[in-house]
C-alpha cells in the first residue's frame, strides 16, 4: 500500500510537469496567433464602419427612392438610424451628407404634413403620418390645432351654406306656396358636407385621440349653430313644416354625430335645445298672432288717418278682424297639429311638452290679447306696466269707432273663437300633461271667456262713455256760453241741435256697422210705458202750456212726476245690450239726461226757457225715430223742460202756433240741406 | 233696492242741493240742509236725528233771502254756518248765525254775522278748515280764490287776499286740505288746481277736465278723491299727480259728489244724478299684478263697491258724512227729500 503511495506521488509529479509543458505550449501558440487575430478584428471593424459610411453616403437617394415610392415609415426608420452619427460627425465628414439627408427629410415632412392634412388619405395613413411626423420630432400639437381650426371652419361654412338654404326657403315660401321648403340640391350639398363633417370627426379621434373633447365641443358647436339658425328663422316667422324640416336635419345630423362620437351625448344636448327652439317657437307664432290681429284693428285708425272714403269701414275691419282672429288661431293650431304629428323622434319626445305649450300659449295670448284690447280702448289700467306706453295713447285721442270694434270683438271672441278653439284644443291637444296634475290644464276656456265678456262690456261701456262725453262737451257749451237771464226771443232752433243730431248720426252710422239690430223689438216694454207716458205727459205739457198759473202747476207737475219718476228711472239707466238699438238709446238717454241736469244749473229769463221749449220740441219730432225707447226719451224731454220751467223767472211757454211754426221752418230748412248737401 | 228702504226720510219744502253736517255738534248727531227755489222763501233746516236713531226731528226752521247752491257749517261753532246763494243775476254769500234759543222764537231769524262781498263773478263755494277751529275762510267764485279772515264775536270777515286763477279757468269749487292748513284743492274747468295759501299761488294742477266735486281723506294724508261728470270716481296720492292710483266705476250718469268717511280711511260715499247714492270701500291697488290678477281669477278681486242705495226719486246732489256717528250719513236729493242711512251693514267685517 504504501509502495503504491510513493509510486502515485511519483507519477503525479510527472503530470504536472506534462501540463506545465503543455500551457507554455498552448501559451506560445496563443501568442503567435494573438497578432492575427488582432489584426482580422481590425479588418472586421473596419469592413462594419465602412458599410456605415457607405449607408450614411447613401442615405439622401436612399430618402430620395423612398420619396418617391412613398415609403415613409422607412425613410423615417433610416433616418433616425442615422441620427447618432450625424449628432457625432455631423460637423466634420459627413456635412454634405448631413444636409443632403435633412433636405430630404424636410421634403418627407412636408409631405407628411400634407398627408395629414389631405381628406383624400386614408384615415389609418394620415394618422402614420402624424405618428411618423411625431418621431421626426415635429411639433405635432400645432398641426392640431391647425386642423381644428379648419375643422372648425369647416363647421361655419357648412352652416353658412345651410343658411343660405333656408333663406332661400324662406324667401320661396310665400303665402301661396309654403311647403316646398329646401331644394333637394342643396339639401344633398348639406348631406354630404355634413358626412364630411362626420368622417372628419371620426379620423380625428383615431389621428388624435386626445382630442375628444374638442371634438365634444365641435359637435354641439354644430348642433348650436343649427339652432341658432333655427333661431334666427323663428325670430322671421316660420310655419311648422319649416321648423319641422329644419328639426329633421338636425335629427339626421345628429344621429350621424351619435355614431361616430357617442361620448358627446349629442342627441340629449340637442333635445334640450330643440325643447328651447319649440318653446320659442309656440311663444313666437303666438306674438306673431297677436301682432297680425292688433294690425287689423289698428288698420280702423289708418284708415281714419288717410282719410279713406268707404261707406263701410268699420264693418270690413270688424270682419277682417274676426277672421284674423278666428282664422289665425286656426291657422296657429293646424300649424301645431303639424308639429305633434311628426314622427320624428325628437318631435315625439317633445310631444307633451308641446301640448302644453299650445295650451299655454293660448292662454297667455288670450290674456295678451285682452290687454292689448283694453290698452288700445284707452282704459288700460294704469296699474300696468306699461307706464309710459299708456300715457302716449291718453294723449291721443281713442277712436270711439275703435272701442265699440273691440267690444263687438270680445263678443266675438267669447261667443265663437273660445268654443272653436277650445273644440280644436281638446281634439288634438288634450293629453298633455307633462304639467303636473294639481295644476290642472294649462288652457281655461271658462276664464278666457269670463274676461272676455268683461272686456266686452267694460269697451261697450266705454264706447258710451266716449260718445256721451263727446256729447256734453258740446252741451256744456251750450249751456255755460249764453247769458240765460238776458236772452232774447227766440228766432229758430238752435243750433246745437243740429250738432246733436249730427252726432246721434255719427254714432247711429258706426253702430250699424258693427253691432247687430235687435232681433224683437221688446214691445211689451214700450207698451206698457208707452201707456203711461201718453196718460200722463200730454195733458201735464197741455197743463203747461195753457196755465199761466205756473206756480201751482209747477208743485203739481212736481208730485207727479216724483210719483212716476221712481218708475222711470229704471228705464233709463239700463244695461247696454250689444245690439245697435240699446246703444243708440242708451247714449240718447245719457245726453238727455245730461241736458237735463245742465238746465237745472242754470236760470233762466221766459226768452231762454222759451229757447229751450223750441229746441226740445224740435229735437222730440226729429228723435222719434232714433230711440228704441220711445217712452224713456220722450219722458226726459220732458224733463228738460220742466226743468227748464223750474229754473226760470218767468216761466211762459211759447204758444203752440209760434212752436208749430218755428218748427217748421226748422224742419223745412233740414230736408232742403238733407236734399242739396 | 234689496230689502227695502232703510233709511230715515225727512222732506223739505222744495227743490234742494245742499246738506252739511253740523260738526262741532257734539251732544246731537244733526245736519243743515237748505233749499234751492228761485220762486219761494228758502230755507235752511236743522235737522237732528233722534237718539234712538229713528227719527229726524226738524230743530229749527229758518228762512233764507235766496235760494241756497252752496251750504258749509262751522266746524267749532255749531251756530255758524256759511250759504252761497243767488237769484237770477245777482250772487253772494254770506256766514249766518243761528240765534240763541231760536226754539222759543216764534219766527227766528238767522243773523247775517258777514257779507262775503268782493266777489266780482258767481260765486260757488264758502270753505271752511275741516279739522278745527280756524280764523279763515275761503270763498271761490268763478275766477278768483279769497281767503277771508273771520271774526265770529266781532261778526266780521274781511279778504285778506285775493287771487285770481286766470281768465279761462272756471272754478268751480274746492276742498281744503284737512292735514294742511295751507292747502288747498279747487276744481276748474279743464284741471285741478292745487293752492298755497300763504303765498296765494298755484302750486301743482292736474290736468283732468270735468270734475264735479272733490274731497281729501280725512284720515290718509295725500288722498284725494274726485268725481267727475262722466267718468267716474278717481283717487290721487297727491304727492304723485300722473296717474290716479285708483279708478271706481262712479255712477250710471253723472258722479256730482264724492265724500270721504271722517273716520275710516277708503270709505267713500258718491252720490250721482242716476238718484243713487253709492258707498264703495278704496282699498289701495296691491303691487302690479292687478292685470295679470284679473285674468287669473276674476272672483280674487273685491268689488270695491260695498252697497248702492237706490232708493231716490231724483238726482242727488247732497252728501254729508256726520261726523260724530261716522257710520251715519244724509243724502239730499233735488226732490227735497233728506235720507239718513247707517253704513254699519255694509262694512266688512275685520
Amino acid at each position: 500500500m504504501n509502495n503504491n503511495i510513493v509510486g502515485m506521488e511519483a507519477n503525479m509529479e510527472q503530470l504536472l510537469d506534462k501540463i506545465i509543458s503543455v500551457q507554455s505550449r498552448s501559451d506560445g501558440v496563443n501568442t503567435s496567433l494573438f497578432e492575427k487575430r488582432e489584426h482580422i478584428e481590425k479588418l472586421h471593424r473596419t469592413r462594419n464602419l465602412l458599410r456605415k459610411v457607405q449607408f450614411i453616403y447613401d442615405l439622401p437617394t436612399r430618402l430620395g427612392k423612398c420619396i418617391r415610392s412613398e415609403a415613409y415609415a422607412d425613410a423615417v426608420r433610416f433616418y433616425i438610424g442615422a441620427m447618432p452619427i450625424f449628432k457625432a460627425y455631423g460637423d466634420s465628414s459627413f456635412q454634405d451628407c448631413k444636409r443632403a439627408s435633412e433636405e430630404a427629410v424636410g421634403i418627407i415632412t412636408k409631405n407628411l404634413q400634407g398627408k395629414v392634412f389631405s381628406d383624400s388619405e386614408s384615415i389609418q395613413a394620415r394618422a402614420e403620418a402624424v405618428m411618423l411626423l411625431k418621431q421626426l420630432n415635429f411639433p405635432v400639437e400645432n398641426l392640431k390645432v391647425k386642423l381644428f381650426e379648419k375643422l372648425e371652419q369647416f363647421l361655419v361654412d357648412l352652416h353658412l351654406e345651410s343658411k343660405e338654404i333656408a333663406h332661400v326657403s324662406a324667401t320661396l315660401d310665400g303665402p301661396n306656396n309654403h311647403g316646398n321648403v329646401t331644394d333637394p340640391a342643396s339639401s344633398a350639398a348639406h348631406e354630404s358636407s355634413i358626412h364630411e363633417f362626420a368622417e372628419a370627426i371620426r379620423a380625428y379621434r383615431v389621428i388624435f385621440p386626445d382630442s375628444e373633447q374638442q371634438l365634444v365641443r365641435l359637435a354641439q358647436d354644430l348642433v348650436n349653430m343649427h339652432f341658432e339658425a333655427v333661431h334666427r328663422h323663428i325670430k322671421k316667422q316660420l310655419q311648422s313644416e319649416d321648423l319641422l324640416e329644419m328639426l329633421r336635419v338636425i335629427w339626421s345630423d345628429v344621429l350621424l354625430m351619435d355614431e361616430v362620437l357617442p361620448e358627446a351625448a349629442i342627441s340629449d344636448f340637442s333635445l334640450v335645445a330643440a325643447r328651447n327652439a319649440v318653446k320659442e317657437y309656440v311663444a313666437s307664432t303666438f306674438s306673431h298672432l297677436l301682432l297680425g290681429i292688433t294690425g287689423t284693428i289698428m288698420k280702423v285708425q289708418d284708415r281714419q288717418k288717410v282719410g279713406v272714403e268707404e261707406e263701410y269701414p268699420l264693418q270690413s275691419v270688424l270682419e277682417a278682424s274676426k277672421k284674423a282672429v278666428i282664422q289665425g288661431c286656426m291657422n296657429v293650431l293646424l300649424d301645431f297639429r303639424q308639429l305633434l304629428d311628426e314622427k320624428l323622434e325628437l318631435s315625439l319626445k317633445l310631444r307633451d311638452l308641446t301640448i302644453d305649450w299650445v295650451q299655454e300659449g293660448f292662454q297667455e295670448f288670450f290674456r295678451k290679447l285682452n290687454e292689448r284690447f283694453l290698452f288700445l280702448s284707452g282704459k288700460s289700467n294704469s296699474g300696468s306696466q306699461d307706464l309710459s306706453l299708456t300715457q302716449g295713447v291718453q294723449g291721443e285721442k281713442v277712436l270711439p269707432g275703435l272701442v265699440l270694434l273691440l267690444a263687438q270683438l270680445s263678443l266675438f271672441i267669447e261667443q265663437s273663437a273660445i268654443p272653436r278653439i277650445t273644440e280644436e284644443i281638446a281634439s288634438s291637444f288634450s293629453s298633455g300633461g307633462a304639467r303636473g296634475y294639481e295644476y290642472g290644464p294649462a288652457f281655461i276656456p271658462a276664464v278666457i271667456c269670463r274676461t272676455f265678456r268683461a272686456a266686452g262690456e267694460k269697451c261697450l261701456d266705454h264706447y258710451v262713455r266716449l260718445r256721451t262725453q263727446k256729447i256734453s262737451v258740446l252741451l256744456r257749451k251750450r249751456f255755460t256760453t249764453p247769458n240765460w237771464v238776458k236772452h232774447k226771443e227766440p228766432r229758430e232752433v238752435h243750433m246745437f241741435v243740429d250738432l246733436l243730431l249730427q252726432e246721434f248720426e255719427a254714432i247711429r252710422g258706426e253702430v250699424k256697422q258693427i253691432l247687430p239690430p235687435e232681433l224683437s223689438r221688446k214691445h211689451h216694454r214700450t207698451d206698457s210705458n208707452g201707456s203711461t207716458t201718453s196718460s200722463r205727459s200730454n195733458p201735464l205739457r197741455d197743463d203747461r202750456m195753457n196755465r199761466s198759473n205756473t206756480q201751482r202747476a209747477r208743485s203739481q207737475l212736481l208730485e207727479t212726476h216724483l210719483a212716476k219718476l221712481f218708475k222711470q228711472k229704471v228705464e233709463i239707466f239700463t244695461k247696454i245690450e250689444f245690439t245697435q238699438e240699446s246703444v243708440v238709446t242708451t247714449i240718447l238717454k245719457l245726453c238727455l239726461k245730461s241736458l237735463q241736469e245742465f238746465v237745472r244749473l242754470q236760470t233762466f229769463n221766459r226768452r231762454g226757457f222759451q229757447q229751450i221749449q223750441l229746441d226740445i220740441e224740435f229735437l222730440r219730432t226729429t228723435l222719434k225715430d232714433t230711440s228704441e225707447d220711445e217712452a224713456a226719451t220722450d219722458f226726459l224731454l220732458d224733463e228738460v223742460v220742466v226743468a227748464a220751467a223750474e229754473r226760470c223767472l218767468d216761466p211762459v211757454p211759447l204758444d203752440q202756433p209760434i212752436l208749430d211754426k218755428l218748427i217748421q221752418v226748422k224742419v223745412a230748412k233740414t230736408s232742403e240741406q238733407n236734399l242739396n248737401p | 233696492m234689496q230689502g227695502g228702504s232703510t233709511g230715515i226720510g225727512y222732506g223739505l219744502k222744495y227743490q234742494a242741493r245742499c246738506i252739511s253736517d253740523v260738526k262741532a255738534d257734539t251732544d246731537h248727531t244733526s245736519f243743515l240742509a237748505a233749499t234751492l227755489s228761485l220762486k219761494e222763501e228758502n230755507e235752511v233746516h236743522l235737522i237732528r236725528l233722534s237718539s234712538d236713531g229713528n227719527e229726524l226731528i226738524c230743530e229749527g226752521l229758518f228762512s233764507h233771502p235766496n235760494e241756497i247752491w252752496d251750504l258749509a257749517s262751522c266746524p267749532f261753532d255749531q251756530r255758524i254756518f256759511s250759504t252761497v246763494f243767488s237769484s237770477g243775476e245777482s250772487y253772494g254769500a254770506a256766514v249766518w248765525q243761528i240765534p240763541e234759543l231760536y226754539g222759543q222764537l216764534n219766527s227766528p231769524q238767522l243773523e247775517r254775522i258777514a257779507s262775503l262781498d268782493g266777489h266780482d263773478s258767481k260765486i260757488r263755494s264758502v270753505l271752511w278748515w275741516p279739522t278745527g277751529r280756524h280764523d279763515k275762510l275761503i270763498s271761490i267764485d268763478e275766477q278768483n280764490l279769497l281767503l277771508w279772515s273771520l271774526d265770529t264775536s266781532k261778526k266780521t270777515a274781511q279778504v285778506q287776499t285775493k287771487e285770481s286763477a286766470g281768465m279761462l279757468h272756471y272754478l268751480s269749487g274746492g276742498a281744503w286740505d284737512p292735514h294742511d292748513v295751507n292747502a288747498v284743492a279747487i276744481t276748474c274747468d279743464s284741471s285741478i288746481q292745487f293752492w298755497d295759501l300763504r303765498s296765494m299761488t298755484k302750486t301743482n294742477s292736474i290736468e283732468h277736465a270735468h270734475v264735479r266735486n272733490l274731497d281729501y281723506d280725512m284720515k290718509k294724508k295725500y288722498t284725494l278723491v274726485t268725481a267727475d261728470d262722466e267718468s267716474g270716481i278717481h283717487i290721487w296720492d297727491t304727492r304723485m299727480l300722473n296717474f290716479p292710483f285708483l279708478e271706481l266705476p262712479g255712477h250710471a250718469h253723472w258722479t256730482w259728489t264724492v265724500k270721504c268717511n271722517p273716520e275710516i280711511e277708503g270709505l267713500i260715499l258718491s252720490a250721482g244724478t242716476d238718484s243713487a247714492v253709492n258707498l264703495w270701500l278704496a282699498s289701495p291697488p296691491n303691487g302690479d299684478h292687478l292685470t295679470s290678477e284679473s285674468l287669473e281669477s276674476p272672483t280674487r278681486q273685491v268689488d270695491p263697491l260695498l252697497n248702492s242705495y237706490t232708493d231716490y226719486e231724483d238726482s242727488v246732489y247732497g252728501l254729508a258724512w256726520s261726523s260724530r256717528q261716522p257710520w251715519i250719513f244724509a243724502s239730499l236729493s233735488y226732490d227735497g227729500r233728506v235720507v239718513v242711512e247707517s253704513v254699519k251693514s255694509h262694512l266688512p267685517r275685520k
